[in-house]
């Protein structure tokens, strides 16, 4: 009795384990293959399986012609550039906008919140167009004033808020409905008396935010950064139509165009630079992952 | 005086948030609904009524038509990403070793980048490809094929590329979905279930009849989101197949009307259409499911 009991529980912990690792094969095996594709000498059976899947004399030659035909340090730099700025940006506007909404009454209020929240469903591919448009006008914006303030032309104000900027490919993603919502979960979380105590002080409303709320928030604060950092640095869309330039370019834009392009000479560096492209991501998310798990765990409730 | 102040104050910290969403989200959608009633000349900007061209044009074009169809036929990846995600946060849901493992694994292709996983899938769908060497491997090995070679043109068979992009989106998009429901399953409590098991009911009841019902409220959001997703699908269509063997969809059609025709208003009045429909899927999806209130 006891043993067919056992069997059975371990036929289902067998059939358990056999579902979740058919399910990891399938998540990863285009990585898996890359990697291997990528540390094989000889590119004449990558094709085939399983021989594919396994590296066929391996070396690091297709690595080193990653960096040699690629300029995968200068995309390395912009993508780390606009995360970085993205991430600041982001915080400081959602934890600005969390704070009124989740511990002020003002009239508004809830107006407001409706409307931000209301973005979430709009497709937001489809402010793309108007953008684009948009930041031409900045371009020219910039133009009139340089030549207002009689600034020379080494000046070059449009490369800083126009079309090709850093800045135009970070600017529509500051403000978003999902940061704002995350941080205004987190404050309405913190008890009212810590805000009372300080009120009682006399200290500010700006004082409470960043003196009371914020120190109390960090995990909230800290999800809402890597979940930012992933999103930045893998956006492609919308950088790859504002950035034209090859020395600005992110990435996952350049890296894209170059192993699209006509540059593409061998399967194998296309299989190395994708590896490379992916691995500071892994490093990374294998580092915070829990906070991926229990980040959006608050946002859903 | 004070609440004066007070509001200010409230205001204040705002400003930053309402500025940049004024500007880059519902700016947008005004201007949007401007351009795709009048002719935009990209040159100097000028812009003039043109009495419905745009929406009189798309309605006649065959190209939008298509494209409609195959953003509607996408919707068919929602059921499989939804049930195929549940399943998976129903395996990694428990205390058995290596569920961090799995977990994270299973959410290595939502951190990836779009165009760099594409890359990597148009390796395997290719014609001497990945996919087409392991199904002839498998073939072969089965003794249903004589040779091992099997040459399907996956991005390129108009009748099977829209199923090979929607591929790519179900694998890109199950890890997210996962981890929604994992978090909408660690909400039931372990009672429920193990009473269950009490009574008797096989793990595909207690599947249906429980975890189901249970997750519900989840359900209906990640349904929600990935209508939403299916719809706008095109991304994948840039990076696998750039909208080649009847892989048009509609904001592919939008995105291909502004940045290669450059006909700014004909684009705006197309992705007045998709928003549309988007909404309208909303709304359905809101009365269906959300009746338990």
């Amino acid at each position: 009795m006891i043993t067919r009991k056992t069997l059975h529980r371990a036929l289902g912990l067998g059939g358990h384990y056999t579902g979740l690792i058919v399910f990891a094969l399938f998540t990863t095996f285009p990585f898996l293959w890359a990697l291997s594709s990528g540390l094989s000498a000889d590119a004449s059976r990558m094709y085939q399986f399983p021989a594919g899947f396994w590296p066929q004399d391996m070396s690091l030659v297709w690595f080193e012609r990653v960096f040699q035909e690629m300029p995968f340090t200068t995309y390395l730099k912009n993508s780390a550039l606009l995360s970085l700025f993205t991430i600041l940006g982001v915080v400081a506007v959602s934890v600005l906008a969390g704070y009124p909404l989740a511990r002020m009454k003002f009239p508004g209020r809830g107006l407001i919140f409706v409307a931000i929240i209301a973005t979430m469903m709009l497709p937001s591919e489809v402010g793309i167009v108007p953008n684009f448009i948009t930041l031409k006008h900045f371009g020219d914006a910039a133009d009139a004033l340089q030549g207002a303030l009689g600034l020379g032309p080494d000046w070059s104000l449009r490369g800083w808020v126009g079309l090709d900027s850093y800045f135009g490919a970070m600017a529509p993603n500051f403000a978003g409905a999902f940061g704002i919502f995350l941080m205004k979960q987190a404050f309405e979380a913190i008890p009212q008396d810590l805000i009372d105590a300080a009120r009682v002080d006399g200290a500010s409303e700006m004082q409470i935010l960043w003196k009371v709320m914020v120190p109390v928030t960090t995990p909230s604060l800290a999800a809402l950064a890597i979940f930012t950092l992933v999103g930045a640095w893998n956006d492609y869309l919308w950088p790859s139509i504002v950035l034209t330039s090859k020395d600005k370019l992110p990435l996952a834009v350049g890296v894209f165009n170059d192993l699209t392009g006509p540059f593409a000479t061998s399967d194998n560096i296309l299989m190395a630079a994708i590896v490379l492209t992916i691995v500071p991501v892994l490093v990374f998310f294998a580092c915070t992952q829990r906070y991926f798990i229990s980040g959006l765990d608050g946002a859903v409730k | 005086m004070k609440s004066h102040n007070y509001t200010a104050t409230a205001y204040l910290f705002l400003a930053p948030a309402l500025i940049l969403l004024g500007i880059f989200t519902f700016w947008p959608v005004g201007f949007n609904t401007y351009l795709a009633f009048h002719d935009y000349a990209i040159a100097d900007g000028v812009t003039t009524w043109n009495d419905f061209a745009h929406f009189k044009y798309i309605y006649d074009e065959s190209l939008f038509h298509s494209a409609l169809k195959n953003s509607l036929l996408y919707l068919l990846v929602v059921p499989c990403i939804q049930l195929a995600a549940l399943l998976m946060a129903k395996l990694v849901n428990n205390k058995l070793p290596g569920m961090t493992f799995f977990r994270a694994t299973y959410y290595i292709p939502v951190i990836t980048a779009i165009s760099v996983a594409g890359v990597a899938w148009a390796f395997v769908y290719k014609y001497d490809g990945m996919l087409n060497g392991f199904l002839g491997w498998v073939g072969h090995a089965l003794g249903l094929l004589a040779s091992p070679e099997v040459q399907i043109d996956w991005l390129g068979n108009p009748d099977i590329a829209i199923f090979s992009v929607m591929a790519f989106t179900f694998w890109k998009g199950l890890g997210y979905y996962m981890v929604l429901y994992l978090a909408g399953l660690q909400a039931i409590p372990a009672e429920v279930e193990e009473a269950a098991i009490l009574d008797g009911a096989n793990a595909w009841d207690r599947f249906w009849k429980i975890t189901v019902p249970m997750v519900k409220p989840t359900i209906l959001l990640c349904t929600l989101l990935s209508t939403i997703g299916a719809m706008k699908a095109f991304q994948e269509v840039i990076v696998l197949s750039k909208g080649q063997a009847d892989t048009y969809t509609a904001l592919y059609y939008v995105f291909d009307q502004a940045f290669r025709n450059y006909n700014f208003g004909r684009a705006a009045a197309a992705g007045l259409v998709v928003t549309f429909f988007c909404m309208m899927l909303a709304i359905v999806q809101f009365r269906f499911f959300g009746d338990r209130k």
